[in-house]
């Protein structure tokens, strides 16, 4: 039994043991320090045949090594090397639903129906594409200004920013035929 | 018939890892088989990890000696790049061999203990005179002491001698692996034998340099 352990130990060496031998050999090896000697001393001869006379680690170098990792407790980094970038690439289109939702607030906030201000501020921010759109006080937005709103934010978000381009909200939008339609005649004038 | 006398220079020039005959092939299986242990240390088989401190141990000190000028910290520099690449293992994607990612750490770690000191690699010691390069090189081949140096020698003419007193088929076989780098298939081809035989024949033979080297590291 033993030399058929050690004959794997040998195969591992090689990267010619079979990955279903490999758990169970690790565990042994774990839990074996005379298999963990052997295995040293199998790596050596090979460096010994390879390189006579070189410099190698010193007999209990390994030992002393896992002995650091216990006693100081070192433990893997819990989190790969690369998540930080992987998690900037979800918070981009983040920031592009932040900015169209903050912009739609701003669109509904200034759209209330009721207050002149309102209307003025409307009518002050709201690009050429808006400047025929009637804002009559004391009514909700009819379908069709909505829609058109809609549109001037949609078109917003495109040309405001490359990130708005990308954020699935906007392209939602952007996918609905008759926003659009609206999108289109917006760019038009 | 590859003997003793054919082996490559006694200068350390040589670690396993620089290109030979069928050494492309050798690296592949051992390097699916380094992924294989860090797969497991990754999912907390520190036992994995002792076994690829076992693997490298002997490059990553020789890698760390030659970048130094005093031999004598390197092992205490290797140990600091085995501790960092255990902290570090779950970076490791398999983008690279194990051994390119760990002598990387190697190098990085030692450069820093360069720096810390204020002091340059051997490597870029253009400036230093015949003298004081033919010291660092004899430190650097011999060991840092006269005892590892002995050992050093102690322990090639042990192994020199157990594969000495192999027999031929098992002599061939570890040859073949150890220096040539063919996989058991490739040695299975040129002795005519089947692989699970090759496999058998080398382990054997290592037994046997095992037993000789015994008692001289314990």
């Amino acid at each position: 039994m033993t030399d058929q352990i050690r004959e794997q130990m040998s195969a591992l060496l090689d990267g010619e043991l079979a990955p279903g031998e490999l758990g169970l050999l690790v565990r042994r090896m774990e839990r074996d320090a005379e298999l963990r000697r052997a295995f040293g001393n199998y790596v050596l001869a090979g460096e010994s045949m390879r390189a006579p006379g070189g410099i190698t680690a010193s007999p209990g170098f390994a030992t002393r090594v896992s002995a650091a990792l216990d006693d100081g407790e070192v433990v893997p980094n819990a989190t790969p090397a690369r998540a930080p970038r992987a998690a900037a690439r979800f918070k981009r289109p983040l920031a592009g639903v932040a900015v169209a939702a903050g912009a739609a607030l701003a669109a509904v906030l200034l759209v209330r129906p009721g207050t002149d201000g309102g209307s003025l501020m409307v009518q002050r921010a709201a690009p050429p594409a808006m400047a025929g759109v009637p804002m009559p006080g004391g009514a909700s937005p009819t379908p069709a200004q909505t829609q058109r709103l809609v549109g001037f934010l949609v078109a917003h978000g495109q040309y405001a920013s490359p990130i708005g381009r990308r954020n699935a909200w906007s392209n939602a939008l952007a996918a609905d035929p008759g926003i659009n339609v609206v999108y289109e005649a917006a760019e038009k004038r | 018939m590859k003997t003793m006398a054919n082996f490559p220079p006694s200068d350390g020039s040589t670690d396993g890892h620089e290109p030979r005959d069928g050494h492309e092939r050798q690296a592949s299986g051992v390097e699916q088989s380094d992924l294989e242990l860090v797969r497991r240390v990754q999912r907390g088989e520190r036992g994995a990890f002792d076994l690829l401190v076992l693997r490298y141990q002997h490059k990553v000190v020789k890698l760390v000696a030659r970048l130094l000028r005093d031999p004598a910290e390197a092992e205490d520099v290797a140990q600091e790049a085995f501790v960092k690449a255990y902290r570090a293992i779950n970076s490791f994607r398999g983008d690279s061999a194990f051994y390119t990612w760990l002598y990387r750490i190697a190098v990085n770690t030692a450069r820093n203990t360069m720096a810390s000191r204020q002091r340059r690699p051997l490597d870029y010691e253009a400036d230093l005179n015949e003298s004081e390069q033919s010291a660092v090189e004899s430190r650097m081949r011999h060991g840092d002491t006269p005892e590892a140096a002995a050992l050093s020698e102690e322990i090639h003419r042990t192994v020199n001698g157990a594969i000495e007193a192999l027999p031929e088929d098992l002599r061939t076989a570890i040859i073949l692996r150890e220096v040539e780098g063919l996989s058991y298939e490739e040695i299975a081809e040129a002795m005519e034998c089947p692989v699970g035989t090759v496999r058998s024949r080398i382990f054997r033979a290592r037994e046997a340099i095992d037993r000789s080297l015994k008692p001289l590291l314990d």
